[in-house]
This record gives structure tokens, C-alpha cells and sequence, in this order.
């Protein structure tokens, strides 16, 4: 089964060959299904596959598939393989899983839209990427999926071209992400100098024996990756992409803007957490990072008004959350979340995309409301999706990521009160804000009648989803519930375990109390400014309207970047506008044109300047050699 | 050192003999064009052969047969001259040298046929074509 | 001579007999359909019985001749790239009002030279041989009498600038016979190992030798025939010179190099990187702004072979390697190349002009496809079999150290590259008139310049079972 590896990323780019090639001539129906059935196709095979490792692990808990060695010569032999352990064996699942899920609803979401077939053209190639991306054996392959998922996400941002915004907000996404994608250029080139190959596991047995930890060169490298996570994940401070972002079809926020491709710099980190360990220091900016980012977006959701940019911002903050993980040295937590994370935000994007479908495509939350009676399963699955968010304690999946991410910062080795205080801050934000939320678009009262009931082929995404958000966490329980450790062992086999300070082990259950009041608060606190007293709402955001203003526009990074980089950079576009630089290019194309007219004069066609050629030769060869 | 000492002993009879060569050409162009006699009559460019001005051009063209005919007589020429040295080491080349000899004949041969098809070895005015041609330019006139 | 030696010489006693046997049937009856049925059968069967006798060698068949791996290895590509040249000759010929049948006795002879020169270590057979390759050329260059021009005026040149080059050659030859004493490339290698001190005699010997086979492999300053014979000879003879020419030479001046070791000399060295450096740079400036795609293809092939002698130069391990693989790599994409030429040339017209070209996607995007293969591989874009060449050369080079020549052979690559892609864009400019698409023809060149493109991308992506076996034939 496990040879079948190849075909998981093979099966939708296949689907993307077909529907752009007969995309034309394929009916329409046709045309959704084949994009849907790919990805259903390489989800199966993902699950067989997953079901075939775990019941008898390959040697090393390891799988390399080569596809193709292309040459060997002088050492040289670049090949494309696929690395299967059980990383990249969770990020598959959830990539073909989800994926499909979301490919199912699209079929009934994108249904009167005319772009339908490039839609899911589109979507195949950018499950495919996203696959060769986990699956990359080399940073090479990796980084060619990395632009892979780049160009789709780019392409489906702006899928409605037609408005000018949309291709203004895909530009953003793309550029932003290529001042990360540029560093972490910088950074493979680095590492190719230092061990000459791309290969991640060779990289990652040789980097602890090459260098000691702190080392100025593993800095580098690991700060240079990070630039390339950042970038991808819209990390603090390339994160002001996402929310443009939304401007993309719903079904695409949720599979990329949510699930997957976001978490690419989560996937990219965890992977080479040789190097990051050798960093210290850069291990630190990245909790850092993560803590500032997930208290950023946090405060700029609680302000948004747009359903989606809520979302959006939730997902920038939750993104955080791993990265908080990933600093504190928390590999499996970071991955556990993304895991939960998956399921519970692309549901409510789903679930916002049932809504703003029913609504005429309204995304305003305050021209909603009351929703909850008229649409009973998308309310319902969107609670539970909610809840998982907000991490309600014990029920949902979210509780037990992210409870296990404020332990480990607490208690883990590189943990402090501080990131731990900004993760529970966080928590507390993330329930208000999801409670806002929810009270907004469901309860209180309808101010427009939904006139859409969503099909059996949204709500089947949405229930399994829901389902899905609910039971996800239950693979792995804190240790003072219950002895069950499946993600965190599973994942032992590519990833090292964190230690936790012996002493703190008694505080955990505290610690859970303390995190269960804090998300309770959060929820009474969205009740009762928006349900049962919403004039107190109001009257904050009037005597507050400055602050709301600066965090509903993201804390001014746009404005910020907009004087620092863009103004600068078009002034200059704009004095350069005889492109100087080129001038040097021109001359060499002149150069190089005038040296043909030179040399074209020998070409005369005459037999005697052609012996005369000749004879010069010769006489070059008889002076050279009575010379020496 | 002493080795350039040597050679720079053998060449410079060389370097003095090319040196006056140079010399001797130079002294003949320079001393013929500071000596000659320099007019621009009406006479002069025209080319003189006893008293009589050349017509036509001096290149003719004759039929390439005759060219083929002396080729092959040059070609069949060499190739006798090979087989009698094969002939005079008749003894000492034994039977791969006879073997050798025989399918070099056959070669011969060969090409010998295959000349005598294509039509190669006709030369002079071929008579069948001649008569061809003006049965055909009579069925014309009639017409 | 053995009954072993008698089948390892097979290859090359196949295509005598066969021009002699053609010679028989051009006697008895004309028939264009049959000599050329025969000639294929007689290049297919000396093919396989290159490949075939490899058990028992290496083979020193006579003191002029050897049989080993590389002479196989070369005998089987010039046989096969002769073959490929027959098959498209012959839809080419067809509609011309020459004599056609004696063509396909040249090309035989010409690819029996060549062969001869790939089995020599003896400088009677080197010349016998390239005697033998340059003759047939001389001929099948300017067989176009009755129908153009050109064809007769660059036949001509050829002939003369050959004899001259031959003139050169011999008299190196006799300079290295007076002070060595010898024939043998073995024998020259012995005595030069012997000699205490080496006369200047010797050295001018190989220079002029140099001369000769520059000259055959048209390197600059010995290149300028190139662009006046391929573009006058009929484009599948144009082939037969680029490659067929080519291939024959190269392997005589490896094996002689190898056996008298040149790579001692370091003024050699130093007047093959001149003339390889002068070889990319000129091939690649001169074919600029050409607008005639055969003189474009003329003007690379002096580029190509410059690439190649800086592989040649390495003289490490790769050496050999390197230039094979360069030199299969290239007959494959030329063989398209020009094949894609003789397949648009209608009768007394060769489409030769860059104009001929223009909006070819839009009338028969299978040949354009075709030719846009064979031109990406002739600039070495990667997933080529062009650019795995120049890869190996690069790799070859790097190993010794050769930085001036590979910074040379990059800049060089990127002339190179404009003008293929100049031709490209022509090829895929839109059509004034998109009503004038011709329904691609079926036929038996097609079919090949397929077998030829696949064959092309396929050594691009899987090289590595080419490279091991040259590697186990030429350079083991």
C-alpha cells in the first residue's frame, strides 16, 4: 500500500491536467465531480496508506518513496522522493480529508457561478502542491511545492476577477508571502552551503553534528526559515495578507486560508526542528512571535464586523497559538493544534459560507441575526465549531489542543509565566470574540430573511465537520484526565518529546480550572455586551472609537507599510522610470549585436577569405607552438 | 640558455635567408616602380597578340566527357599499378594476399559494370539520341 | 584474420559490401524504392551487428583497426544517425528531378568512413577513412546540381577548403612519422614516452594534424565553410555533415589523444581552448540575427562542437563520457532538427527562412512542437537531453578546473539562446490568416521525428541508463 504513496499527490494534479485541458468540452456537473472525486480519490488512498503505517510501521516509523533519480554525475544526484512518517502522515490526512470535504460543499456552493470549472481546476492543483509540499523529501521539492500552493492560493484569492479589489487583494497575498518565500530562499542556500544537499533528513542527522547549539550559521538558518513560515502562516509581521485574503470564495478561505496552506510555516518548522533546536534564540522569537501574533489578531477580531474577517483574524491568532508551541520546543502540541484546528475553523468557514449564501452574499454580521431558527443545521454545527474555538472544556477537540499548548507553557522547558499569561489572555479573547460572533449572526433580532436553504451537500461537510470538532481532541488527553497519549506518541516517532518541569506537575489541574474560567469568562463577556446588553457595546465602541478603529484596521500594519515600503517604493518606480538599470542590459544586447555585424563581415562567401581563414589558423597554431 | 643558444644557432640562417627574400622581393616592386616607365595611352589597358585584338573569351567550354574519360583512365591507371605490386609480392602475400587481390578485382568489376550501365563510357556524339531528337522535331513541323 | 576477427569487423564489412551490391542494382535497373529499402536494411543490420560482437572485445582486428567498446559504441550511433538521414532523404528526394539512387552508395560511404575513423589507431586508416567520409561529402553536398544553385557552389567550397585542410593533415602526419618513426598511435604514444627531449618537429606535426580535424569539425578559425555548406546542401545531407561528419572525428581525435597522450602538451591544451573558446563565442555571435534557420544550425553546430572540446579538454576521468554523451545528446536534437527542415521542404523549395517558420504552430503544431523540442535542447533547457550534455561537460570541467572556458561556454549558452527562442517565437506568432491550417500529414518521417523527440525528452529525464552504458562501452 505504500507504494501507492505517489499517487496521493498524483491523483489531483491529474484532475487539474483534465479540467484544464478538457475543461471546455466537460459538462459542468462533470466538470465538479471529477475535481471532487480526485481529491475523495487521494483521500482514500491517504487513509489506506495511514491505516497501512500504523498497523505495521515501516522500518524507522519511515517511508522514501524515489520517483526519479535524474542523473548522477560528479556527486551530483538530484531525485524526487516522498518522505512519509507520521508528520507528514497527519498533515496528508488532514489536507485530503478536509480537503474533500470542502471540494463536496463547493459542488453546491460554486453551483450558479460560471467560473465553476476553473474553480476546481484551481483547487486540484493546489491540493496537489499542498501534498508534494508535506511530502517533500528535500527543501527543494518542498520549496517547489511551497510556490505551488503560493500560485494557487494567489489564483483562487482572486478568482473573481473581474473586481478590481480581488486582484488587488491576491497581489497583496502573493507579494507578502514572497518577502517570507525570499528568506527562506536565503536560508535553503544557506544550508546547501553548509551541507551540500537538500536533502531534510540528511540536513537534519548532520546539523547537530556540524553545529553546536547557538551557533551563528544555525541562527542564520533557522531565522531565514522562520522568515518563509512567517510569511506563509501571516505571522507577525507579514500577517496583514489573511484577512485581504477573505476576499477569495468562501470554500477557498476555508481549505487555504484555514486548514492548510496557512500552516505550511507551522509544517516547514516542525519539520526541520533539527536546526530550530540548535537556535535558541530563535526558538524564543518564535514563541515570541506566536504570542504577539495570537493577541494582535485576537483584539483586531473582537472589533470586525465582516463575518469572515472575524475568521480570518481567529485563524491569524490561532496560527500564533502553534507558533507559541513550536517556540516552546511543544512539536506534537503545535501539530495537535493545527490537527483540531483544521476541523473546527474550516467548519466555520463552511458554515459563514452557508450563511452569506443564504443572505445574498452579505458578510456584515450587525445585517444578521436570528438566524438560528431558520437554520437549524448550519447553527448547530457552527456552535460546535464555535465551541471548539472558544476551547469549551471537555466537550470539544479546541479545549484539548490548546490547553495542551498553556501547559507546556507553563510548565515546559522553555516555558514562562509570561507567554503562559498571553496565551490565557489570548483564550480569553478568542471565547468573547467567538461568542460576538455567534450572537450576532444567530440570535437577537432577523433583520433579512434567509431565502437559501442549504443542500445535502453542504450540510454533509458541515455535520461531519461538526462531528469531527467534537471528537478530533480525544486522541490525546491531558495527563491528569486520562491516559491517553495516541497523537503525542504517534507523533514521537519524527518528532522529539518536550520535558516539563518536574516540579510544576501537580499545578496542571489548576492550571485546566484556570483556563476553563477564563474561556467561560470570555463567552459571558460576549453575552453580555452583545445579547443582553448590547447599548454597553455601543457605548464602548463610541468612547473607545479610536482604539476600536486601530484594532478593527489591524493595528495599522497596512497604514505602517503603505509609508514605509510602498510609497518609497513606488516613488522610486516612478523616478526609475526610464529604468536605469536596464540601460546596462541594453548595451550588452547592443554590444553583442554589433559584435555580429562584425563578425558576419567574414562570412563573405568567398572561397580565398575562406583558405585565407585557413592559413591563419595555421599560423596561429605554428607561432603558438614555435613559441613555446 | 644553452639550449636556446643552440636552437636560435640553427635558425638564424633561416631568419637571414627569409630576411633576404623579403629584401630581394621589396628591392624588385619598389625599384620597378620608381624605374618604369609610367604612361596612360589610349593602347595600354588593351591586350596585344600579334597586331590582332582578341574577340570572345579565352574561356571555353568543352563537354565534360572528356574529363570523365581522362578520370577513369587515371583511376584504372592506379589500380593496375596495385595489383601488379601485388603481383611482383605474389609469394610473400599467399592466400590472404590472393584473396585480398580477387575481391579487389571484383571491385573493379563492379565498378566497371556499373559504369558501362549508366552510360559513362559513351563518349563521342551518341547516335540513337541524335536520330531521337529529330524524329521529334519532325512530328513538330508536321504539326 | 580469424573467423572472430572476420565477425568483429562485420559493421564495416556490412557497408562495403552493401555499396558495392548497390552499385550491382543501379546497373541492372534504377529504382529509387529499392536501393533505399536496401540501404536502410544495410545501415539497420550494421547497427546491430555494432551492437551485437561486444562480447569479444577488444579486438585489434589489424594493425590499423581496433575493435573495442568504443569503437562499437561509435560505430552503432553513426549507424543509426546514418540511417535516420536515409529515411529522411528519401520523402525528401522523392519529388526532385535528380538521379537518386547513387545518394544512398554516398551516404554509405560516408558513414563507412566514418566508422573506419572511429575503429582507427593508425594514421593510414585515419586518413583512409576520413579520405573516404570527406570524398562521399564533397559529392553528396553538391548533388543538387539539376535543382539549385547552391547546392553545387557550397560542394565546391567543401571540396576545395577540405583538400586544403587534408594537405594540412598529411604533412602533420609526416612531421610526426620523420621524428617517431611510427604510424601506429600506440607506437607514437611509446615513443613519445620514451624521448627524452621532444623536438619542436613533433609538436608542429600535431598542430597541423589539429588543423586538419578542426577543419572536419569546423572550429573557429577553421569554421567558416560551416554556415555556406549547410545551408547549401540539401537538408538531409546538411544532417549527415553534422553529424555523421562530426561523430567520426571526434572519436579518432579522442582515441588518438588518449593513446599518444596529448594532454602532455600544454601548448595543445592551450590552442584547443583558443579554438574552442572561439568556437562558442563565434558560433553564437554569428548566428545572432541570422535569418536563415539552416545557417542558424550551421553557425550553433560550430557552438556545439566548441562545447564539446571543452569536455574533450577536461581529460580527466569524464573526458570521454562527457563528449560521447554530448556528442548522442546532439545528434538526437540536430537529427530533429534538420529533420524537421527536410520534412517542410517541398521539392525545389527548402524551407529555410526564418519567414518559412513563421506562425508554424497555428498551420502543423506537431512539427512546431517537434522543432520546439529540438531547439530547447539545442539551448540546453533542462529536462532536455541538451541540457544534461552540457551538464556533464560542465561537471567534466569544473572537475579540472577549466573556469575561463565554462564561464565562456555559460555567457556563450545565453547568446545561444536568443536565437532559438527567436525562432520559437516565429514559430508560435499567430497566424494572419488562422483559415490556412494543413492537416497534419501522417507519415513515415513523422512517425521518426516523434521516435526522435521522445527519445530527446527522455534522455532529458532519464539519462542515467545512457550514461552507464557509455560509461561501461567508451569509457571503461
Amino acid at each position: 500500500m505504500l507504494e501507492n504513496l505517489w499517487l496521493i499527490p498524483a491523483i489531483p494534479f491529474a484532475g487539474f491536467f483534465i479540467l484544464a485541458v478538457l475543461g471546455r468540452r466537460l459538462p459542468r456537473v462533470a466538470a465538479a465531480w471529477i475535481g471532487t472525486g480526485s481529491i475523495g480519490l487521494s483521500a482514500l488512498l491517504a487513509i489506506l496508506v495511514g491505516i497501512r503505517y500504523l498497523s505495521a510501521p515501516p522500518e524507522g516509523y519511515a517511508f522514501r518513496q524515489t520517483l526519479w533519480q535524474w542523473i548522477e554525475v560528479a556527486g551530483f544526484s538530484p531525485s524526487i522522493s516522498f518522505y512519509l512518517d507520521s508528520l507528514s502522515l497527519v498533515f496528508i490526512l488532514i489536507i485530503t480529508v478536509v480537503g474533500f470535504f470542502i471540494h463536496l460543499y463547493s459542488i453546491e456552493f460554486m453551483e450558479a457561478d460560471e467560473g465553476l470549472k476553473r474553480f476546481f481546476a484551481y483547487m486540484n492543483l493546489f491540493v496537489g502542491a499542498m501534498l508534494t509540499l508535506v511530502l517533500a523529501d528535500s527543501l527543494v521539492l518542498m520549496y517547489l511545492g511551497w510556490e505551488g500552493v503560493g500560485l494557487g492560493s494567489y489564483l483562487l484569492i482572486g478568482f473573481w476577477y473581474q473586481e478590481p479589489a480581488n486582484g488587488y487583494a491576491a497581489r497583496k497575498a502573493f507579494v507578502m508571502t514572497r518577502v517570507g518565500d525570499t528568506a527562506m530562499a536565503l536560508g535553503l542556500f544557506l544550508l546547501f552551503t553548509s551541507f551540500g544537499t537538500l536533502d531534510i533528513s540528511t540536513i537534519t542527522a548532520a546539523a547537530p553534528q556540524q553545529w553546536r547549539p547557538g551557533d551563528q550559521l544555525a541562527v542564520w538558518a533557522a531565522l531565514l526559515l522562520l522568515g518563509g513560515a512567517l510569511g506563509k502562516s501571516a505571522q507577525l509581521p507579514l500577517q496583514t495578507w489573511l484577512p485581504d485574503a477573505m476576499a477569495g470564495p468562501t470554500p477557498v478561505s476555508a481549505l487555504i486560508h484555514a486548514a492548510t496552506m496557512v500552516t505550511a510555516g507551522v509544517y516547514l518548522i516542525a519539520r526541520m526542528h533539527a536546526v530550530f533546536e540548535l537556535a535558541p534564540s530563535v526558538m524564543a522569537l518564535v514563541a515570541i512571535i506566536g504570542a504577539a501574533t495570537l493577541l494582535l489578531a485576537g483584539f483586531s477580531a473582537l472589533t470586525q464586523s465582516d463575518i469572515k474577517r472575524v475568521l480570518a483574524y481567529s485563524t491569524i491568532s490561532q496560527i500564533g497559538y502553534m507558533f507559541l508551541a513550536l517556540g516552546l520546543g511543544a512539536w506534537s502540541a503545535a501539530v495537535f493544534h493545527f490537527f483540531t484546528h483544521a476541523f473546527f475553523k474550516a467548519l466555520l468557514f463552511l458554515g459563514a459560507g452557508a450563511v452569506i449564501l443564504a443572505m445574498h452574499h452579505e458578510h456584515d454580521m450587525f445585517k444578521m441575526g436570528g438566524l438560528w431558527k431558520k437554520m437549524p443545521v448550519t447553527f448547530w454545527t457552527f456552535l460546535a465549531g464555535s465551541g471548539a474555538l472558544a476551547a469549551l472544556p471537555l466537550i470539544t477537540a479546541g479545549f484539548y489542543s490548546k490547553d495542551q499548548i498553556l501547559w507546556y507553557a507553563w510548565a515546559g522547558e522553555r516555558g514562562n509565566s509570561w507567554l503562559w499569561a498571553a496565551g490565557m489572555l489570548g483564550a480569553l479573547i478568542t471565547a468573547a470574540y467567538t461568542a460576538r460572533m455567534v450572537i450576532l449572526t444567530f440570535f437577537g433580532d432577523m433583520k433579512q430573511e434567509p431565502d437559501k436553504r442549504p443542500g445535502v451537500l453542504i450540510k454533509i461537510p458541515l455535520i461531519v465537520l461538526a462531528v469531527l470538532s467534537i471528537i478530533g481532541g480525544f486522541v490525546e488527553m491531558p495527563h491528569n484526565m486520562a491516559a491517553v497519549h495516541l497523537f503525542s506518541d504517534w507523533l514521537g516517532t519524527a518528532l522529539p518529546a518536550i520535558h516539563v518541569e518536574e516540579s510544576l506537575q501537580a499545578s496542571e489541574f489548576l492550571l485546566q480550572l484556570a483556563a476553563a474560567a477564563t474561556v467561560f469568562a470570555g463567552l459571558f463577556i460576549g453575552y453580555w455586551f452583545y445579547l443582553r446588553r448590547p447599548e454597553l457595546a455601543a457605548s464602548a465602541h463610541r468612547s473607545f472609537a479610536g482604539l476600536h478603529r486601530f484594532w478593527f484596521q489591524g493595528w495599522g500594519f497596512d497604514w505602517l507599510y503603505e509609508r514605509l515600503f510602498i510609497r518609497p517604493f513606488t516613488w522610486l518606480a516612478a523616478v526609475n522610470r526610464a529604468d536605469v538599470t536596464d540601460y546596462i542590459y541594453t548595451a550588452l544586447a547592443k554590444g553583442n549585436e554589433s559584435l555580429y555585424h562584425i563578425f558576419s563581415r567574414t562570412q563573405t562567401g568567398q572561397l580565398r577569405w575562406y583558405a585565407f581563414g585557413i592559413g591563419v589558423g595555421a599560423l596561429i597554431i605554428i607561432t603558438l607552438i614555435a613559441m613555446s | 640558455m644553452e639550449e636556446d643558444m643552440i636552437q636560435n644557432e640553427i635558425y638564424w640562417p633561416l631568419v637571414a635567408y627569409a630576411g633576404i627574400v623579403l629584401l630581394v622581393i621589396g628591392a624588385i616592386v619598389v625599384l620597378s616602380y620608381l624605374l618604369g616607365e609610367r604612361h596612360d595611352d589610349k593602347a595600354t589597358g588593351e591586350v596585344f597578340e600579334s597586331g590582332i585584338l582578341p574577340t570572345g573569351s579565352a574561356r571555353l567550354q568543352f563537354s565534360s566527357h572528356f574529363y570523365l574519360i581522362a578520370m577513369f583512365f587515371v583511376i584504372f591507371d592506379l589500380e593496375t599499378a596495385f595489383i601488379v605490386a601485388w603481383a611482383i609480392g605474389y609469394e610473400e602475400a599467399g592466400w590472404p594476399g590472393f584473396i585480398g587481390a580477387l575481391i579487389f578485382v571484383g571491385i573493379l568489376l563492379v565498378v566497371l559494370v556499373y559504369e558501362w550501365s549508366t552510360g559513362a563510357l559513351d563518349y563521342g556524339p551518341q547516335g540513337q539520341k541524335i536520330i531521337k531528337a529529330l524524329q521529334k522535331r519532325r512530328k513538330q513541323q508536321k504539326i | 584474420m580469424s573467423s572472430e576477427d572476420f565477425r568483429s569487423l562485420l559493421p564495416l564489412l556490412i557497408l562495403a559490401a552493401a555499396s558495392i551490391l548497390l552499385l550491382v542494382v543501379i546497373a541492372v535497373r534504377r529504382d529509387h524504392r529499392l536501393v533505399y529499402y536496401l540501404t536502410v536494411a544495410a545501415l539497420a543490420a550494421a547497427l546491430a551487428a555494432s551492437l551485437i560482437p561486444v562480447e569479444y572485445s577488444p579486438r585489434t582486428a589489424s594493425p590499423l583497426l581496433v575493435i573495442d567498446g568504443f569503437s562499437l559504441f561509435y560505430s552503432a550511433l553513426l549507424n543509426a544517425a546514418g540511417l535516420i538521414v536515409v529515411v529522411l532523404s528519401y520523402t525528401y528526394l522523392r519529388p526532385l528531378r535528380e538521379q537518386m539512387e547513387e545518394y544512398y552508395v554516398l551516404i554509405l560511404l560516408a558513414v563507412l568512413g566514418s566508422v573506419i575513423l572511429a575503429a582507427s589507431r593508425h594514421f593510414a586508416s585515419f586518413f583512409l577513412g576520413l579520405e573516404l567520409l570527406s570524398v562521399s561529402l564533397y559529392t553528396l553536398v553538391g548533388y543538387m546540381v539539376r535543382s539549385r544553385d547552391r547546392s553545387m557552389e557550397a560542394g565546391l567550397k567543401y571540396l576545395i577548403l577540405a583538400a586544403a585542410a587534408a594537405a594540412f593533415l598529411l604533412f602533420g602526419m609526416a612531421l610526426v612519422f620523420y621524428e617517431a618513426g611510427q604510424l601506429g598511435f600506440s607506437g607514437i604514444g611509446k615513443y613519445l614516452a620514451e624521448a627524452e627531449a621532444l623536438s619542436l618537429l613533433i609538436i608542429t606535426g600535431f598542430g597541423l594534424i589539429i588543423i586538419g580535424i578542426g577543419f572536419k569539425l569546423a572550429l573557429a578559425p577553421f569554421h567558416m565553410w560551416a554556415a555556406d555548406v549547410y545551408e547549401g546542401a540539401p537538408a538531409p545531407v546538411s544532417a549527415l555533415v553534422a553529424t555523421v561528419s562530426k561523430g567520426g572525428v571526434v572519436a579518432v581525435l579522442l582515441r588518438f589523444y588518449s593513446e599518444v597522450d596529448g594532454y602532455q602538451f600544454p601548448v595543445l591544451a592551450l590552442l584547443f581552448s583558443i579554438f574552442a573558446a572561439a568556437s562558442m563565442l563565434g558560433g553564437n555571435l554569428l548566428a545572432l540575427l541570422q535569418d536563415n534557420v539552416k545557417r542558424i544550425l550551421g553557425y550553433s553546430s560550430i557552438a556545439h562542437l566548441g562545447y564539446l572540446i571543452v569536455a574533450f579538454l577536461s581529460g580527466g576521468a569524464m573526458a570521454a563520457g562527457a563528449a560521447t554523451f554530448y556528442l548522442v545528446a546532439y545528434f538526437i536534437t540536430i537529427l530533429v532538427a534538420f529533420g524537421v527542415v527536410a520534412h517542410l521542404s517541398s521539392g525545389e523549395q527548402e524551407a529555410e527562412k526564418l519567414e518559412d517558420y513563421r506562425s508554424l504552430f497555428w498551420r502543423r503544431p506537431g512539427t512546431a512542437v517537434v522543432f520546439t523540442a529540438a531547439l530547447l535542447s539545442l539551448a540546453g533547457i533542462p529536462l532536455t537531453a541538451g541540457f544534461i550534455g552540457k551538464f556533464y561537460i560542465a561537471a567534466a570541467g569544473a572537475q579540472e578546473g577549466l573556469w575561463v572556458l565554462l564561464f565562456i561556454l555559460a555567457a556563450s549558452s545565453v547568446i545561444g539562446l536568443y536565437y532559438y527562442l527567436r525562432i520559437i517565437m516565429a514559430m508560435f506568432a499567430s497566424a494572419k490568416d488562422p483559415a490556412q491550417r494543413i492537416a497534419p500529414l501522417f507519415s513515415g518521417v513523422g512517425l521518426l521525428l516523434v521516435i526522435l523527440t521522445v527519445a530527446l525528452v527522455w534522455l532529458g529525464v532519464f539519462p542515467q541508463a545512457m550514461l552507464d552504458m557509455i560509461n561501461e562501452w567508451v569509457a571503461g
